[in-house]
């Protein structure tokens, strides 16, 4: 029997699994997320907290929206989006980077699992810790909410809302697989959070509306993805944005695009050695 | 139906610092690695790499679990080129790396079923236990990493590398840095899974684990292999054996010798009569011998 023939019946003998592997890694991500819950969710919690009762509660009476919402309304959508692109992110360069410390990196490419599944489980990982993460910041303003004006607010449009959070979620979470194989240190990775990811975030119309900025900014803020984001979550809560929330579903979608295939390609071409 | 051999490497080569032309050693930061490996590990054989420090070994291991491409020839595991079929070739083989590996998060147990679910297999408590058992970390296994000793660690990368049964296992240094007791129950396992028809390959640069372990050994240096062949017949062909002789008069002589010649044959060529001698003394050649014959030149 020809060599060529002997390889195929051993290829087709050796069932490689498909799904196994993929939630294998799903699964790891998420119990490792877990065993550290106060640092992952109980944490983001606390600044949530803190952010709803300084500009919600004590400054949000100064401000006045020309849609009539009160300013802790306008808030929440904004508070929600941060903490999903926050955590997601953080899931998945932490996993990587703290693989790349412990050495456990490597089991990654000496095991039957594929680029796509790796990134996959990675993504998906990191979407569900800041879905979580959002889910609890959406409970704790619904309390403020209500302290505040004695009602819930209603979910306007749950389909642009999920959208929008998942979307966002999954983007971030593979923009932090990139910079994490590209990082040296936790301290680099602790950089590009704090000097590049936390400015997008906070110039992409958390705390403010567009209306109320100079056409400068206005104008630069229209090139922050993030600002499409928490505008998409906006409207899917509230029903306002300020941006039409068909341009910030195509920019939501082409940014997960590129993130996924700039991640992929950090994938194949990194380094999994030890630091 | 003859199956491919476990390994076969042709004409391996890894550069690192540039990916296609470079002269050997390390000039402008290129590094050659490994240079135009070729070589055959036989079903069920336990092979060994021997060499110094930096002599390419652990970069051919790399090369077949696919943490590092090769930079030209093709390496195939069981007829299944890596690069082609690196799923294929993974599920087949089992790796122990030279590093320890800390797993900060998770205890021996779940690292283990993670291992194991990769490989597909989510439900296999039977063999981990067994793993746990065998290899004496069952009361350990709600341990985090960090909580073991160097030896329980190695021992759980061991583990690790054979929760999914391969039929291939990958040994770089298995027993670098751990103690003698530790080492002995090491070879001992490695022997049992030798019978139990799994093919090893292991790097070393510990003389007497090749020479306790390896049917073959490759000696490798600078990226080259320099020869192979069964460990027995390397130290048989490459070393010498001292024999000395003590003669009632209290005189001595010692004679080297090849290793193929008998004391018989040497007493004959010196016509030297058998009641004339007090004592016979033979220091064999070992492996180190061939070793450092071969590293540095028959002229040592």
């Amino acid at each position: 029997m020809s060599n060529s023939v002997v390889n195929k019946l051993v290829v087709n003998k050796l069932a490689v699994p498909s799904f196994a592997p993929f939630w294998t890694l799903y699964e790891r991500e998420m119990k490792r997320f877990m065993k550290v819950v106060f640092q992952t969710v109980v944490s983001p919690l606390v600044t949530a907290t803190l952010y709803l009762l300084i500009f919600g509660v004590s400054l949000g009476d100064a401000i006045v929206l020309s849609s009539g919402l009160s300013y802790m309304a306008f808030l929440i959508p904004g508070l929600i989006m941060m903490s999903v692109l926050n955590n997601a992110f953080q899931n998945s360069s932490s996993s990587i980077v703290s693989g790349k410390f412990s050495g456990d990196l490597e089991d990654l490419r000496v095991v039957p699992l594929g680029n796509h599944q790796i990134l996959w489980a990675l993504s998906v990982g990191g979407l569900t810790r800041g879905l979580i993460v959002g889910l609890v910041t959406f409970i704790v303003g619904e309390i403020f909410y209500y302290v505040a004006e004695g009602s819930l607010l209603s979910v306007a449009h749950p389909g642009w809302l999920m959208f929008f959070l998942v979307v966002g979620g999954l983007s971030f979470s593979k923009l932090g697989v990139p910079i994490a194989f590209w990082a040296r240190s936790f301290d680099q990775v602790s950089a590009v959070g704090s000097f590049v990811l936390l400015p997008l975030i906070y110039l992409g119309g958390v705390f403010f509306s567009l209306e109320n900025l100079h056409p400068f900014w206005k104008v630069l803020s229209s090139v922050n993805p993030v600002l499409y984001f928490i505008n998409g979550v906006r409207f899917g809560l509230l029903g306002i944005s300020d941006v039409n929330v068909y341009s910030a579903a195509a920019v939501s979608v082409t940014a997960l695009v590129v993130f996924h295939l700039i991640a992929l390609r950090s994938l194949k071409t990194g380094n999994y050695q030890r630091w | 139906m003859t199956l491919p051999p476990p390994i076969q490497l042709d004409n391996l080569v890894k550069v690192y610092g540039s990916k296609k032309s470079s002269n050997n050693g390390s000039a402008n930061g290129v590094v050659r690695a490994v240079n135009n490996v070729s070589l055959e590990v036989k079903p069920g054989e336990i092979f060994g790499l021997l060499g110094p420090n930096g002599a390419g070994k652990t970069s051919i291991i790399s090369t077949l679990v696919t943490l590092e491409e090769p930079t030209s020839g093709t390496v195939k595991i069981f007829g299944l080129d890596v690069t082609k079929h690196p799923k294929e070739t993974k599920m087949m083989t089992g790796f122990v790396p030279q590093e320890l590996i800390h797993h900060g998060y998770f205890s021996v147990e779940e690292i283990l079923q993670f291992h194991s679910g990769y490989f597909g297999r989510r439900k296999n408590k039977e063999r981990i236990d067994y793993l746990l058992n065998r290899l004496s970390l069952f009361e350990h296994r709600h341990k985090k990493v960090k909580q073991l000793s160097g030896g329980m660690k190695r021992r759980l990368l061991i583990a690790k590398a054979l929760v999914h049964e391969p039929k291939l296992l990958l040994l770089d240094e298995p027993t670098a840095g751990v103690d003698i007791e530790l080492r002995t129950s090491l070879w001992k396992f490695v022997a049992e899974l030798k019978s139990q028809g799994i093919t090893i390959l292991l790097t070393t640069h510990y003389i007497q684990e090749a020479e306790e372990l390896c049917d073959r050994v490759g000696i490798i240096q600078n990226g080259e292999i320099k020869t192979i062949g069964k460990t027995k017949d390397l130290v048989k062909d490459l070393t010498k054996r001292e024999i000395r002789l003590k003669f009632n008069d209290d005189k001595e002589s010692r004679y080297t010798v090849p290793a193929s010649k008998g004391v018989g044959e040497l007493l004959a060529e010196l016509n030297v009569d058998l009641k004339t001698i007090k004592d016979i003394n033979i220091r064999e050649g070992s492996l180190e011998d061939a070793l450092r014959r071969v590293l540095e030149g028959p002229s040592s």
